[in-house]
């Protein structure tokens, strides 16, 4: 009989949760706790020096009176839709061409994802900045195939793409899951498309793209939540002029506002409903996109 | 079982850890007095700092000062989380700009209450740092708002140096000349129009103030109108350097890369800048509308010692403040670190050289020009300052029309104001 006595299987989940307590604690201490916190100050008007002052849904209300505030939405929105898209076309493709046994393969994989490892950092925000300052490589390597833009950090126009191309360089993470899932796709499958006749590109549309669709899914959704979430690229790069978001608030991404509400203007209320707004706007994002998923996403034993 | 058993002598190990770093720090050992002390500075500052705490503690064997110090903004961040944890330090260091938002909050000891001294400090700075009759700050010492200009660049464009009593007319034409000799390269001067200290000069010289005793805009939107469409037309024109070449080289300024002839900003940035630039800057008075004019100066506090209004030790804390301020020793270890002194005792101990001794000699020579210093701006004058230079640069940046630029400052200033 597999049944196992109940005083051993209770013994497992003790021992389970205490092993689990140091994690558990940190959960309910350091996230669920302040989250709480920032939901009850989201209601109130807090200065961070006196009480906070209960003034119910008014923070939300002047939201959609705030200029800056539908400023950052938009500049945010934008950079997901051409972030997001990029980094993981630039995934899937190496990820493609890594696939292929060959000879130095795993060098090639780790100088592919170094640039995720080093992402976040502040320096690397820093050494991005200098190329694409006047007359720097970026500036110079476009002037010499005839697209004269000059710097690019000083430009409203061409900081938000700056910003993008960073997020995009660093496809590492995504690419490393796509060759995860690439490696799962039968060879019988690729061999029998070739029998049919099928061509590379067919082969990648009828096999790849559909055997591949849950680690697009996976893909997709943790990138777009991560993108929603990007600070410290537009908080160094460009600085702008004071309060951050810069050139002429072309860069002003929903969480550098926010940071700069809370801890600048020290409207923590304000800041706070704004953390929540981006909670229920990433989670309505989600939420759709598990929605749609029906609609495209395969997985194996499906009956679709 | 066995291990259970271990398991739970693991945990109680690591309760017990927990315990006793919960308990440890803290107590004063019998009868001595431990004061924090904050400031904002970099190494150098520290190492000064250190040396005058070090006088201090000897001077004063029960007190022992524990230092602790940020750059500017991080020491912002981090003193708005601890006043607002009610973990403020004894002592800290207080900007102009700040004074009134923690001084309006509560947080401030009303130094009047101890026995403080401050009968030594100069003229132009007593009274400076009281809000409504209350003295929640101290000077340590201060600045004027005024110009830095490049000689080689104005000589190469065949200009001459500004001299005192030179008018905005003559000015603007002075940029303008060095701008078209630049060709592109180098400039006049950069869109001063964008700055509030700027706007601030303006509107002292001609009698009016930034902000009105009760702390709301003391302009009105037309002057602003006007300001601002003077600003713009010399960044169209080519006469200040554009926008998106300052912020190319943020945060340094366009000074000291040899791009711009000239350029207001307070004195003491003057050391900073000889620091970071091989160029030879001068220090060159503000125009004036007309000859003879008032130049809208002021001495303004480079930076104040307050003290917490939680502090359990006062009378020491308000010690702390009078050593630091008074004593000629610690005059002479800092020289011109926290601006030229703001005591007697202190300005004759103070070792000056260089660019300390340039700022000095200015703030000596244009003494009898200067007006009365303002009151502390308002709460929320920080970020009132920063919208200001904000949305002069979406002007700057052609995102937005004049009017509706000083609508929207408007509208975000008395914003902020109100409360």
């Amino acid at each position: 009989m597999t049944t196992i006595p109940a005083r051993v299987r209770y013994g497992d989940a003790t021992a389970g949760l205490l092993f689990l307590t140091p994690w558990l604690l940190g959960m309910l201490l350091l996230t669920i706790g302040p989250m709480l916190a920032s939901l009850y100050l989201s209601f109130t008007d807090y200065d961070l020096f006196d009480t906070p002052e209960w003034v119910g849904l008014d923070n939300y209300r002047r939201m959609f009176d705030d200029p800056r505030y539908l400023q950052s939405v938009t500049v945010t929105t934008a950079y997901v839709a051409l972030a997001v898209p990029l980094k993981l076309a630039a995934a899937l493709g190496v990820a493609l061409l890594l696939n292929r046994p060959r000879l130095g393969q795993g060098l090639y994989r780790s100088a592919f994802y170094a640039p995720s490892l080093i992402g976040a950092s502040v320096s690397l925000s820093l050494v991005w900045k200098s190329i694409f300052s006047d007359d720097a490589v970026v500036d110079r390597g476009l002037a010499a195939i005839g697209l004269d833009t000059g710097g690019w950090v000083g430009r409203p126009e061409f900081s938000l793409p700056m910003l993008v191309l960073l997020a995009a360089w660093q496809f590492g993470g995504p690419m490393v899951i796509f060759l995860a899932g690439l490696k799962q796709i039968p060879g019988e499958l690729y061999e029998a498309a070739a029998v049919d006749g099928a061509g590379p590109w067919r082969r990648f549309r009828a096999v790849t793209l559909p055997m591949l669709s849950p680690v697009l899914f996976f893909n997709l959704l943790l990138e777009i939540i991560g993108a929603f979430q990007v600070f410290t690229s537009a908080f160094v790069i460009a600085t702008g002029a004071a309060g951050g978001g810069g050139p002429a608030g072309s860069t002003l991404l929903y969480t550098v506002y926010l940071y700069g509400r809370g801890f600048v203007d020290f409207r923590m209320g304000y800041a706070s409903a704004m953390a929540w707004m981006l909670v229920l706007g990433v989670g309505l994002v989600t939420a759709l996109l598990f929605r749609t998923s029906r609609m495209w996403v395969h997985y194996a034993g499906d009956r679709a | 079982m066995a291990s259970t058993k271990r398991f739970r002598a693991a945990l109680a190990v690591l309760l017990l850890a927990g315990r006793l770093t919960a308990c440890g720090g803290g107590d004063d050992a019998g009868g001595d007095v431990t004061l924090r002390f904050s400031w904002w500075g970099n190494a150098d500052r520290a190492a000064l700092m250190q040396q005058s705490i070090d006088l201090f503690q000897a001077a004063n064997p029960t007190i022992t000062v524990t230092p602790s110090f940020q750059e500017f903004e991080a020491y912002w961040q981090k003193m708005a989380t601890e006043t607002a944890g009610g973990n403020a330090p004894d002592v800290l260091q207080m900007d102009f700009a700040y004074l009134r938002e923690y001084a309006d909050r509560n947080v401030l000891l009303d130094l009047k209450k101890t026995d403080v001294r401050v009968d030594d400090l100069i003229p132009a700075f007593q009274g400076v740092g009281e809000v409504d009759g209350a003295l929640y700050g101290v000077p340590t010492g201060g600045n004027t708002w005024c110009m830095f200009y490049n000689p080689a660049l104005l000589a190469a464009a065949g200009v001459e140096e500004p001299a005192a009593g030179i008018t905005w007319d003559q000015y603007h034409a002075l940029v303008d000349t060095v701008s078209k000799k630049g060709a592109g390269r180098t400039y006049g001067g950069s869109n001063y129009r964008s700055v509030i200290y700027s706007f601030e000069s303006y509107l002292l010289q001609r009698g009016g103030t930034l902000y009105t005793e009760d702390g709301a805009l003391g302009f009105t939107e037309q002057q602003l109108i006007d300001y601002w469409t003077v600003g713009k037309q010399y960044v169209d024109d080519g006469r200040f350097i554009p926008s998106e070449k300052v912020a190319q080289i943020e945060p340094a300024s366009p000074i000291t890369k040899d791009l711009i002839a000239t350029e207001f900003r307070w004195d003491n940035f003057f050391a900073r800048y000889a620091a970071e630039t091989e160029a030879e800057l001068k220090i060159g008075p503000v125009p004036v509308t007309a000859a003879g004019g008032p130049t809208g100066q002021y001495l303004k506090p480079a930076m104040l010692l307050s003290a917490s209004a939680r502090t359990d030790h006062p009378d020491e804390a308000a010690k702390l403040i009078s050593f630091l301020i008074n004593d000629p020793q610690v005059g002479r270890i800092f020289g011109s670190n926290r601006g030229i002194p703001a005591t007697n005792a202190q300005r004759e101990a103070a070792v000056l050289e260089g660019p300390a001794l340039a700022i000095a000699e200015y703030e000596k020579a244009i003494a009898p020009l200067l007006q009365k210093a303002p009151p502390a701006p308002p709460k929320g004058a920080g970020t009132v300052e920063a919208a200001f230079l904000r949305i002069a640069d979406e002007i700057s940046y052609g995102r937005s029309s004049v009017p509706d630029a000083v609508d929207t400052f408007f509208t975000e200033a008395e914003d902020t104001l109100a409360g």
